[in-house]
């Protein structure tokens, strides 16, 4: 089909794109990665119902969702693959006159996501403000051995309770940071010229493309690694727990491992908690002497206090689902950053089209900007 | 001196004026009393109830069996006839019933449209204690006033169930009425062996079945409907070879023109569904006590019925016009990005497809389209709700990547010299819905995520047994839901906009005005939101201040019809049937902005806030404002889009049809409402008990509109008809066919692909009368901020 203003008119809906003529393009991306979301919520809604395990063969169907997605994606990047910077958008109307469009289109789309966690800190201020925290409930010592009150637990009390607890979280916040550095540094060296580029490294210009891409790739991998790191540590912290053996041990009141969050019972099914089974006189009266006395009392069962029962689901529910919404943002710039690394060993970003890092980068520094605050809302406060 | 022509004028005006002063809603509003109610046996004592008077019905089998006759006793104690009351005059009853049918057995009780009252003869008018009939020297008349307890004989129906309304006096017995005079209600339902059993001439149809019946025909048809427009479009190479590069090019399409083409069809088949479930309803709420839907039926049903017609059908149309027009009104190539805008079409009918799991399966969402926690996190939801939950997430990542690409096009992409008060006001009308959209809808999406996952790993956020916050989940929809039913009724004021003006043959009075209205009305979106949680608990101090700013959403909007008034009185109007729409726009949506004032006011909105008054109102806005106005769009556009035109004796039929048959339905809505005929209900009563049931003549309006209904829905067939018609014979367009002066008239119809030159965008000269220098200060200074993209970066 050709087009009426002398332009080709592209019907390669598998990809690769010849995209020396611009847009538009047509695409099977599009249905194919709508129709795997659809597969994925429909079957992930058949495994649990109310909270209850239901169906777990419809783990198949997830899968399945996943691997539609994924199909997507391969069409949506084998279609951009060539993409190299020569038809590149850009604003004719003011205030974005020669201003790529990629780039006003990212900084919008970080607006909405902006409005998503801040949609999910009116969750969680109604709810730490509006419910009585559990510390309040147990000192007041209004409640009755047996019966389960309603307050909120943060998961801070928990995590910001030892250095072990918050050492996950604490390394994640400096990988993310630095993972907001190499992406920078993965830029600036996309986006050297050639010239310059040859005169820094001391090599040859034929050889700079290459070089440059053996670069590029490793700060985008280096980048990718940081993401990883902070997703397997946020797993750990969540459902695996990791040993303290040697030393350690001594500095953890005597255990020989750090629990993780699930194991300490601070989940969203937990209407029956009871983390706050220490002595109700030892806040009062201070008639134990230290953190690690209270400890061995509990222990040995010889604690004289009683065990306050909460139900803490609410709490859970706040902290699990926005610190995992921030880590589905990091999962997504996983996914894209693969991408990303395999496209730059293989030549991909130079100066004309470095600016696509720049672009995927302000994402990931938004990414990184929203953990600057959960981690004091939720790890710390 | 006036001419004759000007008298008749007057006079006319005069007649519609008196005309809508009649059938205008009565102000006798419930409960102080209804006319023709103290006729029907029950003299309703007081304002109120009174639980001191306890009604009783016994007799009743546990169920009935079919044509049985039962003998039922009515009987009640407390009140005044109890204690010191003389011995007559004692109390009275009313017993209604929804099926069977009942008979007197003795002097005391009358049957009067078929319910059972008792004999009100007063045989003591002069209230000294001794019956009259008695002074005259005869018998004493035992009349039915003198008792407390009466039988009555009931004849249960074939099948289904019978609901017993019944209402008792007891009073003291003096004749007139006065303070201590109590009465109460009570209602109680028996059920009869189901049709099943009972051999019967006519099954009764299963609505679900009716509805996924329907639906499967409708999508036959619309396949039926593509097969044949491709057949047209080349009759001789009518097989697979060119067939499958043909639909593949419809479905990995990334042109705004042909994805504006299947926002089209999926809306407009959409809203097909949605007028069948109107239908389905309206059938059902026709006459009363109807059992065609049964509660948790229906519950479903309106529940669908309201998704579908804001998310599945207002919505694509919408994008269908804003996908069609933006790039060519602002004389742009393409959308910004163009697979983004595929993808943002395509979650659509998936999503669509999850919300409709429900429907096939009988077991839909029940929840309303507000979808209220904590019942939508209850097991008592239908599972289906999960569904819907989970197609509304697609639908809410749709319209996030839908506005990051208009707002970037609108931004961006407008063509050399085109500044931001150049801009078609079509145009700024989708700029400013997007925008309002853009802002909103992730307050909702993070909601039905939380929700999504209540309903499956089993969070908390919404179980009030663990603390979790209703009204929070309120508040994150209602920050969406109201900018969202701005957003579907602003590009409608923007189709209005020009459709107008090109009618009238000038430019738009006011443009400006006009910009700073719709800016206006996208703010205040943000900060009125809460009216609608008057009754919801929310705090007074915010409920008040709501109040306010609700107000001051009819400025705005006042000030767009004001300008839209005075275009076409300083034009020269031409009626061609978009003209028609965009005049019977001002009527019906001005009517609901009208009857909109009512439900700022706080205790206006506590009184009629469950009533079909709000039916009535949102019906207005949403079909007579944004519906009406989508129509006269498509009558403009049409051309444009197809490259033909279309034939104005069918739009005509149609405009005059629907409008007509559309204020049939909803404006005796208003009356039903004030009536205190409650929403959300899947039955209503005609009887003399004021506060569940509705005055008896009620029962004709009901019916009315259901006859209305039907004739509204098919008049949108002529529509449809029309459009199919003029694809295949219609006369070629020319690019220009109404006169309108904005850039998708420079191009052929219908426009090339990509629509402008991207190395030759046109230049736009002159738009109107307000055209200046651009850039503005402000965007002078803002454009001080952006860092080009030169060359000269990338060396350093």
């Amino acid at each position: 089909m050709s087009g009426d203003h002398g332009h080709e008119h592209h019907i390669e809906p598998w990809g690769p794109h010849d995209w020396s003529h611009g847009a538009p393009h047509n695409s099977f991306a599009p249905l194919v990665m709508s129709i795997g979301f659809g597969v994925f919520l429909y079957a992930f809604a058949n495994i649990f119902v109310m909270g209850g395990l239901e169906n777990i063969s419809s783990m198949a169907g997830v899968m399945l969702g996943f691997i539609i997605i994924t199909i997507g994606l391969i069409i949506w990047w084998r279609q951009d693959m060539s993409f190299d910077g020569v038809y590149e958008p850009q604003g004719v109307g003011a205030p974005f006159r020669n201003i790529d469009l990629r780039k006003v289109a990212m900084w919008i789309f970080l607006m909405s996501e902006m409005m998503v966690f801040t949609s999910l800190f009116s969750t969680y201020i109604r709810y730490r403000l509006g419910i009585p925290n559990c510390e309040d409930v147990f000192l007041s010592g209004e409640w009755v051995e047996g019966t389960t009150v309603n307050c909120f637990e943060p998961a801070a009390h928990l995590i910001a309770s030892s250095w072990f607890h918050l050492a996950p979280g604490a390394v994640n916040t400096f990988a993310l940071i630095v993972s907001s550095f190499t992406i920078v540094l993965a830029l600036k060296t996309a986006k050297m010229s050639n010239k310059k580029y040859a005169k820094k490294y001391d090599i040859e210009t034929a050889n700079v493309d290459a070089h440059r891409s053996r670069k590029v790739g490793i700060y985008l991998g280096s980048t990718l690694f940081l993401a990883t790191l902070f997703l397997t540590l946020k797993l750990i912290e969540w459902f695996v727990g990791f040993p303290t053996p040697g030393p350690l041990t001594d500095l953890n009141h005597g255990h020989s491992e750090i629990k993780s969050l699930f194991a300490e019972g601070y989940t969203i099914h937990a209407n029956a908690y009871t983390n706050y089974h220490y002595d109700t006189s030892y806040h009062g009266g201070h008639d134990i002497p230290t953190d690690s006395a209270l400890y061995a009392m509990l222990e040995s069962g010889a604690h004289p206090g009683g065990m306050m029962m909460a139900d803490i689901r609410v709490s859970a529910s706040t902290f699990y689902v926005t610190t995992g919404t921030h880590g589905v943002h990091v999962f997504a710039g996983m996914v894209g950053l693969s991408y990303m690394t395999f496209k730059a060993l293989r030549g991909g970003y130079g100066p004309s089209n470095a600016v696509s890092i720049e672009y995927f980068g302000l994402y990931w520094h938004f990414v990184d900007l929203v953990w600057v605050l959960v981690f004091p809302f939720f790890y710390l406060y | 001196m006036m001419n004759k022509r000007s008298l008749i004028q007057t006079f006319a005006i005069f007649v519609i004026i008196g005309l809508a002063l009649n059938l205008a809603p009565e102000a006798d509003s419930l409960p102080s009393g209804i006319a023709g109610q103290s006729e029907k046996g029950c003299i309703c004592h007081g304002a109120i109830p009174d639980s001191g008077v306890t009604p009783s019905i016994t007799g009743l089998p546990s169920t009935f069996n079919a044509s049985t006759t039962y003998t039922l006793t009515v009987s009640f104690t407390g009140g005044p006839s109890g204690t010191d009351a003389a011995p007559f005059n004692l109390g009275g009853f009313n017993l209604a019933v929804s099926s069977g049918t009942l008979a007197a057995v003795d002097e005391r009780v009358k049957i009067e449209n078929g319910e059972a009252v008792h004999n009100g003869i007063d045989d003591d008018e002069d209230n000294n204690g001794i019956h009259d009939s008695v002074e005259a020297g005869g018998e004493p008349i035992t009349s039915g006033n003198d008792f407390t307890s009466w039988t009555v004989n009931w004849t249960s129906p074939e099948s289904g169930s019978t609901t017993f309304n019944l209402a008792v006096n007891s009073v003291n017995g003096d004749g007139a009425a006065s303070a201590d005079d109590k009465w109460n209600t009570m209602s109680v339902s028996v059920s009869g062996p189901s049709s099943g059993i009972v051999a019967e001439p006519l099954e009764p149809a299963d609505p679900f079945v009716v509805l996924a019946t329907l639906i499967i025909v409708s999508g036959v048809l619309l396949g039926a409907v593509l097969l044949y427009t491709f057949y047209r479009a080349n009759p001789d190479g009518f097989n697979w070879e060119s067939f499958a590069p043909w639909i593949t090019g419809w479905l990995t399409t990334t042109d705004h023109k042909k994805v504006g083409t299947l926002y089209f069809l999926a809306g407009f088949f959409f809203l097909g569904i949605g007028g069948i479930m109107a239908m389905i309803i309206r059938v059902q709420l026709a006459v009363p006590g109807n059992d065609f839907l049964t509660q948790d039926q229906y519950n479903q049903f309106f529940t669908m019925h309201g998704t579908v017609m804001i998310f599945l059908a207002a919505m694509p149309l919408i994008n269908g016009f804003a996908n069609w027009l933006i790039p060519l009104q602002i004389g742009a190539a393409d959308l910004a990005l163009p697979r983004i805008n595929a993808m943002s079409f395509w979650l659509q009918p998936v999503g669509a497809l999850l919300i409709f799991t429900g429907i096939f399966s009988g077991a839909a969402a029940d929840t309303g389209w507000t979808g209220y926690a904590p019942y939508i996190v209850s097991e008592t939801a239908h599972t289906g709700t999960t569904m819907w939950v989970a197609g509304q997430i697609m639908l809410v990542a749709s319209s996030t990547l839908t506005g990051i690409n208009f707002l970037t096009t609108i931004c961006a992409m407008r063509a050399p010299t085109m500044g931001w008060m150049q801009m078609p006001l079509f145009t700024w009308s989708i700029f400013v819905a997007n925008l309002m959209l853009f802002i909103s809808i992730p307050a909702w999406g993070v909601g039905l995520i939380q929700v999504y996952l209540d309903r499956t790993i089993g969070t908390a956020f919404y179980y009030v047994a663990s603390g979790g916050d209703p009204l929070l989940w309120s508040h994150l929809f209602w920050y969406f839901g109201h900018p969202e039913v701005y957003v579907v009724i602003v590009p409608a004021f923007g189709i209005i906009s020009e459709v107008i003006a090109t009618s009238a043959r000038r430019s738009v009075f006011g443009y400006r005005s006009m910009v700073y209205a719709m800016a206006g009305i996208g703010i205040v979106a943000f900060i009125v939101y809460g009216h609608h949680m008057f009754t919801s608990g929310m705090s007074p101090t915010l409920r008040f201040v709501t109040m306010l700013t609700t107000m001051l959403v009819a400025v705005p909007t006042g000030i767009k019809i004001f300008n839209w008034l005075k275009t076409m009185h300083k034009g020269s109007l031409i009626y061609r049937t978009h003209t028609l729409w965009a005049l019977g726009f001002l009527v019906t949506f001005t009517l609901g902005g009208i009857s909109g004032m009512f439900f700022p006011s706080l205790a206006m909105d506590t009184h009629l806030h469950e009533t079909y008054f709000v039916v009535a109102h949102f019906h207005y806005v949403f079909v007579g404002g944004t519906v009406f106005g989508m129509f006269s769009g498509i009558y403009y556009w049409f051309p444009k889009m197809s490259g033909k035109m279309m034939d104005e004796k069918w739009g005509l039929l149609h405009f005059l049809t629907a409008f007509i048959s559309f204020n049939g339905i909803f404006w005796p809505m208003h009356k039903l409402g004030v009536m205190g005929m409650a929403r959300r209900h899947h039955t209503w009563f005609v009887s003399v008990d004021e506060y569940t049931n509705i005055p008896a003549e009620m029962a004709d309006w009901n019916l009315f509109i259901s006859v209305s209904a039907f004739l509204f829905f098919f008049s949108n067939f002529i529509l449809i008809g029309n459009m199919i018609k003029t694809i295949i014979s219609g006369k070629k367009a020319p690019a220009d066919p109404w006169g309108g002066w904005s850039f998708e008239w420079m191009c052929t119809s219908p426009p090339p692909t990509p629509s402008f030159d991207p190395h030759n965008l046109p230049v736009l000269h002159d738009a109107n009368e307000y055209h200046e220098s651009e850039p503005g200060g402000f965007t002078k200074w803002f454009a001080g901020l952006m860092v080009p993209e030169d060359d000269s970066e990338v060396s350093h």
